[in-house]
Formats: structure tokens, sequence, C-alpha cells
């Protein structure tokens, strides 16, 4: 068995009086893409935000390579290992491209305000930028480097977030709809890059998704939730299945 | 081989002969002050508020932090610097109304010391009070640093001061800057110091979270931590223009330093480009020179031969006129005369650059 990377027990998150995720129970091993699928507002991106910290769960547990990491802050989940997309790009939209990528480098090569102030410590900018210049070019962001990320398409805007995701050397990725606002020749495309950054940088993936296309092929393990519950669980073959699926989520697919 | 060179390091060559001709201008002007104290005043006032505008556009315009609290810090260091620096045979009669503290009596510091002190006394008090209102959005921000700065005010103006701040009557015999030059070096290592953090890693931060927290954070970016050095630097760099500006001015008092103060700050670092340093500086003397070349309406002038004498033209229409460019300049500038960018001899090569492929 392979190491368990991420483990929800029975977490659940209330907001006043409703349950936004009850009991959800999940699981990610090394070197997994696992997929939590679901119709709009079952508690998808509410599961990520706990999972990275900006919501504390009201129940149950989440543990990261063994360890419980309720109640840590953001930005130590991201130096852990765990970093994020968002739903809704959230690029550090007036920087050019290279600096979003250099931002996302800081968290390893931690610098005092003196030694940064006066330019003390240029050998590991140095490194920063080869380190940042590399990420770009295995991205095919290089020849983009020094244009406002706000300017760049929308495809490429998504890759940026995920290049700078991977600036933090995560050991677990977490997309939030990597393919919303993508056509399908993109999204083809999508499925062969998630792929290959898994192999690349040795990185477990969870990804929230509405392109069923691109779910059933990439995920070697799928979650449906549906009102904040686990409906079902299991691969793509397990999951089409499934009869409680197709009535909550496929089904309706289907009909319309 | 030479001339790559020259042509790499253009912008470096440039900008020092450019610092070069500034410090031969200064010069020429401190060696005749008897005939250009006009302009010496102009060009000191310019240089100190260039030193606030960008401490403020550090918190506001690279962090996003919308604090108001710059006159209170200002404020800080001013009295520090006065207390310090005033020679003590004037003091019994500054202090004319309660007497002297006796352990302030006879204490001198040498000027750059006292204006240190003066900078790191408003940052332990910003790092202090960072740690409850940095975590307060945009206008609550606004408002909490607004309040702040007015209850310094209010403390150094209160009665029970008297015998340290002298209260309301105010510090006389400040000692003044040797000339414009000396004014010009500790302006320009203040605002070559806060470019230096502006450009390093830190300063790339305080970017990041200006642009989008919930991002910052999902990096690994302490916001907290980034938010409160950026504070504090900005506090320090307000505290240091306070003492530079009671040496401007020579007498102090609390009023002074109200939100007033802070306003015309504002407006230099948002008439310049918020998040731009030479913004910052450019503003400054197109406000301070701006607001005295308008002295002409204030009173019936010729023009063309022609003696314009319309009841407008009288004490205080320039202000009427400085605003209404103002608004012309945000309306046609929305972000300012710099907009975030920089005076970089580099942008100016590439600006023509682009001008000339356009041409073709």
């Amino acid at each position: 068995m392979s190491e368990k990377i991420l483990q929800l027990s029975s977490m659940g998150i209330k907001f006043g009086g409703i349950v936004a995720i009850d009991e959800l129970n999940l699981e990610v091993n090394e070197k997994e893409i696992v997929a939590i699928i679901g119709p709009n507002g079952a508690g998808k991106t509410t599961a990520f935000n706990c999972i990275t910290g900006i919501y504390t769960p009201t129940s149950g547990d989440i543990y990261y390579l063994g360890r419980s990491i309720l109640n840590v802050k953001p930005e130590r989940i991201t130096a852990l290992g765990i970093a994020r997309t968002f739903q809704n790009i959230r690029l550090f939209k007036e920087l050019t491209v290279f600096e979003n990528v250099i931002i996302a480098l800081h968290l390893r090569y931690k610098d005092n305000l003196f030694t940064s102030t006066f330019k003390l410590n240029f050998k590991k900018e140095e490194e920063k930028i080869k380190e940042a210049e590399k990420l770009l070019k295995s991205q095919n962001l290089y020849k983009y480097k020094d244009e406002i990320s706000q300017s760049l398409s929308y495809g490429l805007q998504r890759r940026l977030e995920i290049a700078r995701a991977l600036a933090t050397k995560p050991k677990l990725l977490l997309l939030d709809e990597p393919a919303a606002g993508m056509n399908p020749q993109e999204t083809n495309e999508l499925t062969e890059y998630i792929k290959r950054i898994r192999d690349e940088y040795d990185v477990s993936i969870l990804l929230i998704e509405h392109h069923m296309d691109l779910v059933m092929d990439i995920s070697d393990k799928i979650y449906v939730i549906d009102f904040g519950k686990l409906i079902a669980e299991g691969t793509s073959k397990e999951i089409q299945n499934n009869d409680k699926v197709i009535k909550a989520y496929l089904g309706e697919e289907e009909n319309a | 081989m030479k001339i790559k060179f020259l042509i790499k390091n253009l912008n470096i060559i440039l900008s020092v002969i450019m610092i070069l001709l500034c410090l031969a201008f200064l010069f020429i002007i401190d060696a005749n002050n008897g005939s250009n104290k006009y302009l010496i005043t102009i060009i000191e006032k310019s240089l100190v508020y260039a030193v606030v505008a960008l401490s403020m556009n550090l918190v506001i315009g690279f962090t996003g932090l919308f604090s108001l609290g710059q006159a209170g810090f200002m404020a800080i260091g001013a009295y520090i610097t006065a207390i310090f620096t005033i020679p003590i045979k004037f003091r019994e009669s500054i202090y004319y109304v309660e007497g002297i503290n006796a352990d302030l009596a006879t204490m001198t510091l040498p000027i750059p010391i006292a204006i240190i002190l003066g900078g790191l006394v408003a940052a332990i008090i910003a790092a202090i009070i960072g740690i409850p209102i940095l975590t307060l959005k945009s206008d609550y921000l606004a408002i909490a640093t607004l309040g702040l700065s007015e209850i310094i005010r209010a403390v150094i103006a209160s009665p029970m001061m008297n015998t340290i701040t002298n209260g309301s009557y105010g510090l006389k015999r400040i000692p003044s800057f040797s000339g414009v030059l000396e004014c010009f070096i500790y302006c320009g290592i203040c605002i070559l110091l806060m470019a230096l953090v502006i450009n390093s890693s830190y300063g790339r931060d305080f970017k990041a979270i200006r642009e989008d927290e919930v991002a910052a954070r999902a990096v690994g970016i302490d916001i907290f931590k980034a938010k409160e050095i950026s504070f504090v630097i900005s506090s320090f760099f307000a505290g240091v223009a306070g003492g530079l500006l009671a040496m401007f001015m020579r007498s102090i008092e609390s009023r002074t330093f109200s939100v007033n103060l802070t306003y015309e700050i504002l407006l230099i670092v948002v008439l310049g480009g918020i998040g731009s340093i030479t913004g910052s500086i450019i503003g400054s003397f197109v406000v301070n020179i701006g607001k005295e070349a308008l002295r002409v309406f204030d009173k019936p002038f010729t023009i063309f031969g022609f003696m314009v004498d319309w009841p407008i033209f009288r004490e205080g229409f320039r202000m009427v006129i400085f605003s209404i460019l103002l608004m012309v300049v945000v309306l046609f500038f929305k972000k300012g005369i710099m907009g975030g960018k920089e005076f970089t001899f580099d942008n100016i090569i590439k600006f023509f650059k682009k001008k000339g492929e356009k041409h073709e």
C-alpha cells in the first residue's frame, strides 16, 4: 500500500445552522489523481477551503501525512506541502508572469529583511530566478515572462496558476475546476497536462471538476457529494454504474 | 565591446549622471544661498514631502493597506528631533509656561541620531498598534489609523505634557539644515532605503498581498508578518521625515500634524501614482512647486501687457485653480502621473523605441 497523503475523517462544517459538509471521509494516496464531483453548491469548494485552512471544520479531522492539520494557518499548510488553485482564478493580476512565480518561491528560499534589502542574498536570488525560469519553461510560459499576468488568455492564466502552485513544491495539489471555461480541445490537452505534472513533479492531485470526460479519464478514484453528503466513491466505472449517482447527478444530465 | 557595455548599463550610467547633475545644481544654489532662499525653501519642502509620500505609498500603494496615520508618526519624529536638538541656551525661554523637565533640560543628541531615534519610536508605536489594527480591512483600517494619528497629536498637545512637548505652545529654534545639500542627502538616503526594500523579496511579498490576500496566503506568505513589516518600515520613515520637517520648518506645534497633513501627503501619493516610487517624488515636486507658481493668481496680474484685475484674483484663489488642476489630472490620468510605473531611463528608451517602431 502506498502512503496516505491526505485523509479526511468524518469532517463536517456548519455555517450557522446550515450544514455545508456532513461527515466527509476521503483519502488521497501517493501519486493518485482523485476527483470530487457533485452538483453546484454541493460543498466541493468548501471542502477545499477546509483542507487549505481557510475554514476550520466544526467536526471531524483532517490528516496530512498522518498529522492533523486542523487549526493550522493557510500559509503554514502551504509550507507543509499542500498547494491549490482557485475556481475563479486568483493571480497577482497586476504583476508579471515571472513575478507571480518567483513570489511563490519565497516560501522555500527564506530571506531576512536586512540581507534582502541590501541584496546580500544575490546568490539565493539567482537560484530563485533560475528556478522560476525553469518552471516557466516547463509550463511553456517562458515567452510570456514579462507580460502582466492579467493580460494572458484564460487558458494561460489557469496554467500560470498551476505553475505558481507548483513553485511551492507541493506533495498534494488541489485543483478547483481546472477546465472551467475551456473549450473541448483545451480540455483534452488538460488531461495530458495534469498527468504530466503528476509524473514530473511527483504530486498527488485532488481536483474538483464538472467535465465528466476529463474526470472519468484521469481519476484513479472519484468521490461524489451532494448537499454536503458523500453519496458514492469508487473508480470511474463504479461511479458510472452507481444508481444513486445517476439519480443525483449524472441522471440529470442525461435528461437534459 | 566597450560600447556594448555602455548600452547595457545605460540606465545606471544615465541615473548616476542625473544624480551628479542634481548635486552640482544644489551645490551651486547652496553657494549662492542669499539670492536663492525662495528656491531652496521649495526644494527642501519637496524633498521632505517626497520622503513622507513614499513612506505612505509603501503601505497604501505597495502593500494595499489604506493607512492614514502618517501625520501622527511624523509628529512623533518631529517632536523627538526637536526636543533633543534645540540648543540648551534657548530651552528656558521656549518652555516659558511650566519649565522644562529636569532630565531633558540638558540632554542633547547629534541631529542624525535624534532623527533616527524619532523614527525608531514611531516604528515601535506602529509595531505595537499594528498587532490589533492590521487585521482590519480597507476603510476600517483607514479610520483606525486616522484615530491613532489624532490620539498622538492630542497627547502631544495635552497640558500634562507641557514640560516635555511644551503642550500646545509648540517648539521653536530647531536647528535647520546647513544647506539644501544636507537636506538632499538625508532625504536621498531615506528614499534609497525605501526603494531597496520595495525592490527586495519583501517588496514582492507586499505587492502580492496588495493584489490578492487569499492567493498570497495560498503561496505561503505570512500576510500578517508582511503587513506588520511594511507598516513598521513606513512609520519609521514617516518619523524620520517628521524630524526632517521639523528641521525644515524650524518651529513646530501640534496643529502642524493634524489630519490635513495626512491628506496633503495622500494627495501627492495619488497624484504621483499609487505604487510608483518615482511617482511619489515627482508628485511631491509638482504639488509644492505648483502651489508656489500659482501665487500669481492671488493678486491682479499683467498678461501680454494687459492688466487683469478681476475681483476673483485675490488672496487664496490659487488654491481654487490648484484644485481644478488636480481634478483635471485625476480625470485624465486615472492612475496618477506615473500610474504604477517607474521613471527610469530604461523605460524612457523603451518608450521611444516603441514610438519609433510605430512610425516605421
